[in-house]
């Protein structure tokens, strides 16, 4: 017996190369997916209109202490170079909090 | 390099002992309207070489029309010949006018060409989906981006999670759509 081997057309070889994505209920796919979206598509290395990196570092630890207008609104999502120190800020916050659930302070 | 004359490239033809004639007259007429013709390539195509690719055309056609008549002399072949290489000329011109060339693929950069606004479109798109976001969404948003949980944000702003991804699903969805992502669960 001769199996044809059917080649996809149309919608369904569009399909097959962009499949549909599930996201989880944290939209973690998302943030993931728009975060490597600004860092390709916003290249900011002179960086025009950036907030102060003690902004970054503030909005980072103590988040409730900044404001819209400290941010510049929106600029952070429409620069790469203030997302990858924004993801930096992250990790290391997420380093230190986990170092110290691991050791925590003696009372 | 020294273009080839056309009496070098044609004269494959074979002729019948009656028609030997042609032969002779021809090549007179070809070295008559040769510099011409190179002039003429030059002037209207930017290429002299073209001349020869023009001139065996034209000599193909003289051959023909002067086979079927009665013998003439290298002035009449002449100007057959210089009519034929002008008929020539003006079809190929005809045929340049529906093309046009901008310069050969070695000018071409070896790099693909990147649109230079492809930022600025990228720019505008996101603006586009954020765009009469309320102040609160926008902050959200921005909270979520850097950090792992909505819970993290909602306890940020003083809010529960639901809460919080409710107020920003219409923008979520709209980035989703640009992303090509799919809602959990839909």
């Amino acid at each position: 017996m001769t199996v044809a081997t059917v080649e996809p057309i149309g919608k369904e070889a569009v399909a097959e190369h962009q499949p549909i994505l599930h996201d989880d209920p944290n939209d973690t796919l998302l943030f993931e997916k728009l975060q490597k979206y600004i860092l390709t598509h916003y290249p900011n290395p002179e960086r025009i209109g950036c907030p102060d990196p003690a902004v970054l570092k503030k909005f980072a630890d103590t988040p409730r202490e900044v404001g819209l207008a400290d941010l510049k609104d929106l600029h952070i999502f429409k620069c790469a170079e203030c997302t990858r120190a924004l993801m930096e800020l992250r990790q290391r916050r997420e380093l230190a909090k986990m170092q110290e659930e691991s050791h925590p302070p003696i009372p | 390099m020294p273009l080839s004359s056309p009496s070098n490239l044609c004269w494959n033809v074979i002729f019948p002992p009656e028609q030997e004639w042609i032969e002779k007259t021809l090549h007179v007429a070809i070295k008559t309207i040769w510099q011409r013709a190179r002039n003429t390539a030059r002037t209207q195509f930017g290429d002299e070489s073209l001349a020869v690719e023009i001139m065996e055309v034209a000599i193909e056609k003289a051959i023909n029309r002067l086979k079927e008549g009665p013998p003439v002399g290298s002035d009449e072949a002449s100007l057959l010949l210089d009519r034929f290489y002008a008929q020539e000329a003006r079809r190929r011109r005809k045929a340049n006018r529906k093309l046009t060339f901008l310069g050969s693929s070695a000018e071409l950069p070896s790099n693909p060409v990147q649109n230079p606004l492809a930022p600025v479109d990228s720019a505008i798109d996101l603006d586009v989906i954020l765009q009469g976001t309320p102040p609160e969404v926008r902050l959200a948003l921005l909270l979520r981006h850097s950090r792992a949980r909505w819970s993290e944000v909602a306890e940020i702003l003083g809010t529960s999670a639901a809460s919080i991804r409710v107020r920003c699903q219409r923008a979520l969805k709209k980035i989703r759509h640009r992303l090509g992502i799919s809602e959990h669960g839909k």
